[in-house]
């Protein structure tokens, strides 16, 4: 049962198995809120001080430690695929709100493949999420925009929407990496 | 239980949304699927003749006509508290696929709050790096 790390996989996966079993196949999204985490301390200010400037994992925990107390639950969104008759589970998790619409989308693409039309249309997304990481976020938007879906995300990308999606790519690749101050090099070099 | 329009779908579902806010905890359920109730699937065969089992598996591969889709949304209520539990469904003809989707993407984005915003502190570290020390003793 894996959760992939990046969604175009979750939604390659997801529409083969789609194609294979296009009526036993139901994708479930979970959206479910967990209290807010106790976190022990805020350890070490100076410490995480002094390793902000150099990794960039940091920056990203030290606002959730020092807003904890105020801020609401933590959302999750967990999206799903289940194949009844085979029993094969993918899925894919993600707590960011900028992915919303990009997975609702997703959803939509796998939904025509479920109900039988076009798989033209998913091989277009598939060629679309295989063209260039960095990329994705124009492409669905635009390609969505062609098919008439593309509303919300119209809305999103003129406030910075490619260079924001860049970030939050490149922010999922380092965190398996677990690379220091040079991820976003690595991530211009990686790409093809 | 009987299917919702689109529109009563989505004011109910951003009802849950707006419930679950609310509390502190909680999930909601949404569920697609192809919506073959009275159709033979490998799973549940036709009861009265045996198909040769070469053909029928892959019966729905190629349905002749695009099949409509079958939403569901739960509050995510189990067997001990029946009694709360929303339990919405509505079904989505194939035209009206992009459009259910568009409005359905809307509902997503505002019903769920409670995921992590755009991180906005992470550009403000990437030109502290760049521009060195300077930049980090002012923000520090």
């Amino acid at each position: 049962m894996p959760y992939y790390a990046k969604s175009e996989d979750w939604l390659h996966q997801s529409s083969l198995l789609l194609q294979a079993r296009p009526s036993t196949t139901r994708i479930t999204t979970r959206y479910h809120l967990k209290p807010a985490r106790r976190v022990p301390k805020p350890r070490k200010s100076t410490d995480a001080d002094a390793t902000t400037t150099t990794p960039a994992a940091p920056p990203k925990q030290q606002p959730t430690q020092t807003e904890t107390d105020t801020k609401p639950p933590r959302g999750h969104l967990v999206l799903k695929t289940y194949d009844a008759h085979s029993g094969v589970t993918l899925k894919y998790k993600t707590s960011k709100a900028a992915e919303v619409t990009r997975l609702v989308q997703m959803l939509g693409t796998l939904g025509r493949g479920m109900a039988g039309l076009a798989a033209s249309t998913t091989t277009t997304a598939e060629v679309v999420v295989g063209g260039g990481e960095d990329e994705v976020m124009v492409d669905v938007s635009g390609a969505g925009g062609g098919a008439g879906g593309g509303e919300g995300s119209g809305v999103q990308t003129p406030v910075g929407g490619a260079g924001a999606g860049g970030k939050e790519q490149q922010q999922q690749q380092q965190l398996p990496q677990q690379g220091g101050g040079g991820g976003g090099k690595k991530k211009k070099k990686g790409k093809k | 239980m009987g299917h919702l329009t689109h529109d009563e779908f989505f004011t109910k579902l951003a009802d849950i949304f707006t419930t679950r806010r609310t509390k502190a905890h909680g999930a909601v359920f949404l569920t697609q699927k192809r919506l073959s109730h009275n159709q033979p699937t490998p799973s549940n065969p036709p009861s009265s003749a045996s198909p040769p089992p070469s053909s029928d598996p892959l019966a729905d591969l190629h349905p002749a006509q695009p099949l409509p889709l079958l939403i569901r949304a739960t509050n995510g209520k189990g067997k001990d508290d029946r009694a709360a539990k929303i339990k919405l469904s509505t079904v989505v003809e194939p035209d009206a696929l992009e459009a259910f989707y568009a409005r359905y993407a809307e509902v997503c984005k505002a019903g769920m709050t409670a995921l992590k915003p755009r991180d906005r502190t992470k550009r403000k570290a990437k030109a502290k790096k760049r521009k060195g020390g300077a930049a980090a003793a002012t923000a520090a």
